[in-house]
């Protein structure tokens, strides 16, 4: 029934980030587009492209889409609303979102086209370069809790939410989740305008529809995530738990999408000398502080 | 008696050794590295299955990555990446079912005559294990994970040093850059 309820929401949350999504681009807001643009993609033809991988093509969509939902089992909307509370929650979550680079791999080698293996092979790089700015602060993270459930890592934060506690953390994961779900301006791997829409190239019609999809739910999954870790998830004056979360988390989904539009789409190598010359040491860092004031503070 | 855990332990144990043989039955090279990453996977499961849950997703977790990784090396080393050629995985055959019948017959000896202590009777709680395990790596086994740490470390950065190709000097110009 929860799992029902939640899967509900988290095709609701999707819908929203296609939205708002069109919205940050466009500067329109128009509610029903996302679902014109669904009917359209359901109504056009599926090419399958000639000597493909025709097991990771099929694949890789549905793979993109799975390994999104997993990552949002674990993630407590209010402190009932949850799938599943694993005592390893903090940890599903990085085991779940490992196998979108998977997903995507697939979806570069498969439809054997060159603008796809680029972008493939381009998310390999850009997973070298945000994985570490993923794991390190949910360390810090866990760290403060003391615990990876993720119910228990909101417990933590009733009297300081860790974007104030960890400020640092929260930048690092809040860039390098937008580098994971490929928004801009690490959308690498896509790259309109440069690689043709990169591992999207080759798909068409119903399989872009449940690519596009897992994309939305991937995003959404993140932006809870973050709520989850650094914003205090459900908790907040006079409202309900459940409204808290949804405000947070479609702020935070709007925030994700607002800032790529700002910034020229990094280069690959930018982006690994970046994260392994700056952001790995400021994790290593934040590590330390956190250690430190859960050591020193009441 | 077959339980739901020994049906679970059984059908992803299969499932391992399946992957583990399609990565020999392919000819392409993504195809080799993501059969044995689901192979790992099941191996995960397999964890999973048998209650150790902070173990069965790490290494659900870690293989993703390592996989993909070497599927881009064997895809940059090999000269039919794809198998379009039909290019032939299985060399060295003899010495091969050697090792293999070997290691397989060593690890079943090393799992039948080892004694393994009295066998827990349950399984503490998954939270419990994770509580456990903190200690475990930060006792008696640090030093071993540490020094594993730090010899991966060091392999990395020497393997970093060697591929990066040395500066050639201009003997004219000297290194105009930090002359004064």
């Amino acid at each position: 029934m929860t799992t029902a309820f939640l899967l509900l929401l988290l095709a609701v949350g999707a819908y929203l980030v296609a939205v708002i999504e069109a919205w940050t681009s466009s500067g329109r807001f128009r509610l029903a587009a996302p679902a014109f643009a669904a009917l359209a993609l359901l109504g056009r033809e599926s090419i399958v492209p000639r000597k493909s991988d025709r097991v990771f093509f099929e694949t890789a969509p549905v793979l993109l889409l799975i390994s999104a939902l997993l990552a949002a089992a674990v993630i407590p909307l209010t402190p009932d609303l949850i799938i599943t509370d694993l005592a390893t929650g903090a940890l599903f979550i990085n085991a779940a979102l490992v196998y979108v680079l998977v997903a995507l791999l697939m979806a570069g080698w498969g439809p054997n086209g060159a603008y796809a293996m680029v972008g493939g092979w381009r998310f390999l790089g850009q997973l070298i370069a945000y994985a570490m700015l993923i794991v390190m602060p949910i360390t810090a993270v866990v760290m403060r809790a003391e615990s990876l459930l993720t119910t228990q890592i909101v417990v933590s934060q009733a009297g300081l939410w860790n974007i104030v506690y960890q400020p640092l953390g929260f930048i690092l994961f809040f860039v390098a989740s937008m580098a994971l779900a490929f928004l801009p301006p690490f959308d690498l791997t896509t790259a309109k305008g440069e690689l043709a829409g990169g591992v999207e190239a080759e798909y068409s019609g119903a399989r872009l529809a449940v690519f596009r999809l897992g994309r939305l739910v991937l995003i959404i999954t993140l932006a809870a995530a973050t709520v989850v870790f650094y914003l205090g998830g459900w908790q907040g004056p006079w409202l309900p738990p459940w409204a808290w979360s949804a405000i947070k988390i479609l702020a935070v989904t709007a925030t994700m999408l607002l800032a790529g539009r700002y910034m020229p789409r990094i280069r690959e190598t930018d982006l690994l000398g970046w994260c392994w010359m700056l952001g790995i040491p400021l994790a290593l860092l934040n590590i330390l502080l956190v250690g430190v004031l859960v050591l020193v503070l009441p | 008696m077959i339980t739901a855990q020994a049906l679970y332990i059984g059908f992803f144990g299969l499932a391992s050794v399946w992957f583990g043989i399609v990565v020999f039955r392919t000819f392409s090279m993504v195809r080799s590295a993501l059969a044995l990453l689901f192979s790992q996977t099941a191996l995960g499961a397999m964890f999973l299955s048998m209650q150790a849950e902070f173990l069965g997703v790490l290494q659900i977790m870690m293989m993703a990555t390592e996989m993909s990784i070497m599927a881009i090396f064997m895809v940059m080393f090999m000269m039919d990446p794809g198998g379009l050629g039909k290019m032939d995985m299985t060399h060295q055959k003899r010495l091969s079912l050697v090792a293999g019948i070997v290691s397989f017959v060593a690890a079943v000896a090393v799992a039948v005559f080892v004694d393994w202590g009295p066998v827990a009777s349950v399984a503490p709680d998954a939270e419990q294990q994770v509580v456990d395990l903190g200690l475990e790596l930060l006792g008696r086994s640090m030093l071993i994970f540490e020094t594993a740490g730090i010899t991966i470390l060091t392999a990395m950065i020497a393997a970093t040093a060697v591929a990066i190709p040395p500066v050639k000097r201009n003997p004219l110009k000297g290194t105009a850059n930090h002359e004064h």
